[in-house]
């Protein structure tokens, strides 16, 4: 390890290593805030910011970063699903995606919404798509540039696929999953909302009528599987904590949330990273708990929000 | 100043009468009697500069910011009198203008300022997003409604929200009262919100000026309608000197005599601008509002759920659950300079409140409380902020605003409730 370390830092002394998107890098699903910035006059780079708190891109983005807002670009405004197709289509020519760009994608609040923005991407079809490790905290933490011009590129070349309907969990196959256990479902929300003693973290808009979880359903909340700076535990401590949890991949898995975001970042690690076979149910809490003749598990016994 | 306020004449009188400057000694006196409250005042910014370099090296640099810009706010209002009551009451009793021009002034410089800022964020105005937190809000009954209580408030209690803040610092017997008040107008706002946003503001426009005439579009009809005002004001005013030309002191100038509306409006203007692109559009009343609505929800007198409010961000934002916001911070900011300010000059007057002063100070407040609450914001959020973005509901709050203190003020010394000029 120390050796390599050694050699590479030759190799960049020599001015070998300059050229963009390294062998090691390149299958990554991750890079790092100090790639980014080495990276940032690549060409063939996009990088998205998706962030959840309006105005953090305006006032200060990633040099050469443009603007994704989730609630406008990557969801049907009227039907409660992702970006139709077309509205799909027109995002990406107009981010200035093609066929061989590297995209890379980063936000606020440890990267819930990009990872999300990944997962729609991946589910049409778009390759190269990584997540900046640890995000805006991160690169703000290190201290790194922030630019506030806005980004003028010319129209992508990228066609992107049918869905892929491998990537997404339907409430019928989280019902089939909990029922005959063909795959193992991860609710990733905190204890609390696992247990039905709350409905909600404070000051979310949609809630469902029950609390509880999907019966069957092994609680690893999102958090554990981040570092201190907000950055994706090593490759081997992520397989040890959920192994311990009894997820190992032997089984297709599901990952659910509230509405779709958080569970997103832990199908981003289990998919990428780990190498699973994972859907992400998006619909989560807010569609399962309001179905009507669905079990639930509420071990805190609160019902109607009350006990 | 409604006399009634106990605001002592260099506080209280118009920009004619302000021009016979205090009663200050000559130049070379003009630290000698104030040496140490100038002291003080430089202690306490310097005070509020420590502050803020501390929170900045331990990572908080929007705070550190906003405490900055609370500060220069405060010292501006303190300091050129920039109180959209007062200025309106010149203007309406003694036909003098220049409080109004300040505005107007303060007004261009923005919307300069902000047209520059949306160039670069939003390059095409006409895709149907709106900038990021900018005060846009619905054109509706409620907004006309709030705008006018919000008016009558400043006519009742002497001065909008902001400049009770800053008078707070002077030691206005009304401003604690005022201030109480709007946090009880609020607390009625939450209680009132659900019905009103269901009946007016749910299905009200949002019009944002640039979106239907462009940028330069809306730059340039913003500015012509500012100039037909300020047309309009001179054909009604009488002819005042716009400059006591007091650059012979410059101390004196800068730290005690009021400083001409229309500077203060410049840099206000100016600030609004900065303060939009680092941190937030000027506003006073979020972090009133947020700590209302604690109050409210510890009583359980508002709906736990307001509807289309909670995932509004701008001047009423959802209950803060920090003990120090940047609204929070800007807010305490204000105050202390603006005392610093008011301790340098000469203008600090504390006196002990008369029952007038504190039944009209929390009358006034319950309507200020409730109309900015209403509007979603003040004269300084919905009014300056609003107008500066290009926010058509700007402009329809401060015609409201201005008809609210005309017809309250008529009215109330018709009445013999309010004194006459």
């Amino acid at each position: 390890m120390r050796l390599k370390s050694i050699v590479a830092s030759a190799l960049v002394a020599l001015g070998v290593a300059a050229a963009p998107a390294t062998a090691q890098d390149a299958k990554s699903p991750l890079v790092t805030t100090e790639w980014l910035e080495k990276n940032l006059n690549d060409p063939k780079l996009r990088i998205l910011e998706v962030s959840v708190e309006p105005g953090l891109y305006e006032r200060g983005h990633i040099p050469g970063a443009q603007n994704v807002v989730w609630t406008t670009d990557l969801v049907d405004k009227l039907e409660r699903d992702i970006a139709k197709p077309e509205t799909f289509q027109a995002l990406v020519k107009k981010l200035g995606i093609n066929s061989d760009s590297t995209v890379v994608l980063y936000g606020d609040n440890n990267n819930w919404f990009a990872a999300w923005g990944a997962w729609v991407f991946d589910v049409y079809g778009v390759k190269n798509v990584k997540l900046l490790d640890g995000g805006r905290k991160k690169w703000e933490a290190d201290k790194r540039p922030f630019d506030t011009r806005a980004v003028s590129l010319e129209p992508g070349n990228i066609k992107i696929t049918e869905r892929n309907t491998k990537l997404r969990a339907r409430l019928a196959d989280v019902v089939d999953a909990s029922r005959s256990k063909n795959a193992v479902i991860v609710d990733i929300r905190s204890p609390d909302e696992f247990s039905g003693k709350i409905f909600a973290p404070p000051g979310s808009q949609e809630l469902s009528v029950r609390a509880g979880h999907v019966p069957g359903a092994i609680n690893v909340p999102w958090g554990k599987a981040v570092a201190e700076d907000g950055t994706f535990k090593s490759k081997e401590d992520l397989k040890k904590l959920y192994a311990d949890a009894g997820i190992d991949g032997s089984k297709p898995i599901i990952t659910y949330c509230r509405i779709g975001e958080r569970s997103s970042h832990t199908w981003f690690l289990l998919t990428k990273i780990l190498g699973y076979d994972v859907k992400n149910y998006d619909g989560s809490w807010t569609e399962y708990g309001n179905t009507v003749g669905v079990p639930v598990v509420n071990t805190a016994g609160t019902v109607w929000g009350v006990k | 100043m409604t006399q009634g306020d106990g605001i002592p004449e260099t506080r209280t009188a118009s920009p004619g009468n302000r021009l016979k400057t205090p009663d200050h000694r000559p130049a070379s006196s003009a630290f000698g009697w104030s040496r140490p409250t100038a002291a003080i005042a430089a202690a306490l910014l310097a005070a509020l500069a420590a502050v803020a370099y501390i929170l900045h090296i331990q990572g908080h640099p929007a705070l550190a910011l906003s405490i900055v810009f609370g500060a220069i706010f405060g010292v501006v209002l303190q300091r050129s009198r920039f109180c959209f009551f007062c200025m309106f009451r010149d203007w309406y009793d003694k036909d003098d203008p220049r409080g109004l021009f300040g505005l107007l002034v303060a007004l261009a410089t923005g919307i300069a300022g902000y047209t520059l800022i949306f160039g670069a964020w939003l390059p095409d105005a006409a895709t149907g997003r709106l900038p990021p937190d900018a005060f846009i809000g619905p054109v509706s009954v409620a907004l006309v409604a709030a705008g006018f209580a919000f008016g009558a408030g400043m006519a009742i209690s002497g001065s909008c929200v902001s400049a009770h803040l800053y008078r707070l610092g002077e030691g206005s017997p009304t401003a604690p009262f005022a201030l109480l008040g709007t946090v009880a107008g609020f607390i009625l706002g939450f209680a009132t919100w659900n019905n009103i946003y269901l009946a007016a503001v749910a299905d009200a426009p949002v019009l944002w000026l640039p979106q239907t005439l462009g940028y330069a579009g809306a730059l340039i009809a913003t500015l012509v309608v500012l100039a037909v005002i300020a047309w309009a004001l001179s054909r009604t005013s009488r002819t005042v000197a716009l400059s006591s030309s007091p650059a012979s002191n410059f101390p004196v100038a800068l730290l005690v005599t009021r400083w001409p509306a229309w500077i203060g409006g410049a840099i206000i203007g100016a600030l609004g601008t900065v303060a939009y692109f680092r941190i937030a559009p000027l506003g006073v009343t979020a972090e009133i509002g947020s700590r209302a609505r604690q109050v409210a929800s510890g009583l359980g007198v508002a709906p736990p759920r307001l509807e289309g409010l909670d995932t509004l961000r701008g001047c009423i934002s959802v209950a803060g659950d920090a003990l120090f916001s940047r609204n929070g911070a800007f807010i305490l900011a204000l105050v202390v300079a603006s005392f610093a300010a008011a301790l340098a000059a000469g203008q600090f007057a504390p006196a002990w409140p008369r029952p007038a002063q504190i039944v009209r100070g929390f009358a006034g407040g319950i309507l200020l409380g409730w109309g900015a609450m209403t509007g979603l914001g003040c004269t300084v959020g919905t009014l300056l902020s609003g107008i500066m973005a290009g926010a058509l509901s700007g402009w329809v709050f401060a015609a409201a605003v201005f008809i609210g203190i005309a017809v309250k003020l008529s009215a109330g010394r018709h009445t013999g409730l309010l004194p006459r000029p």
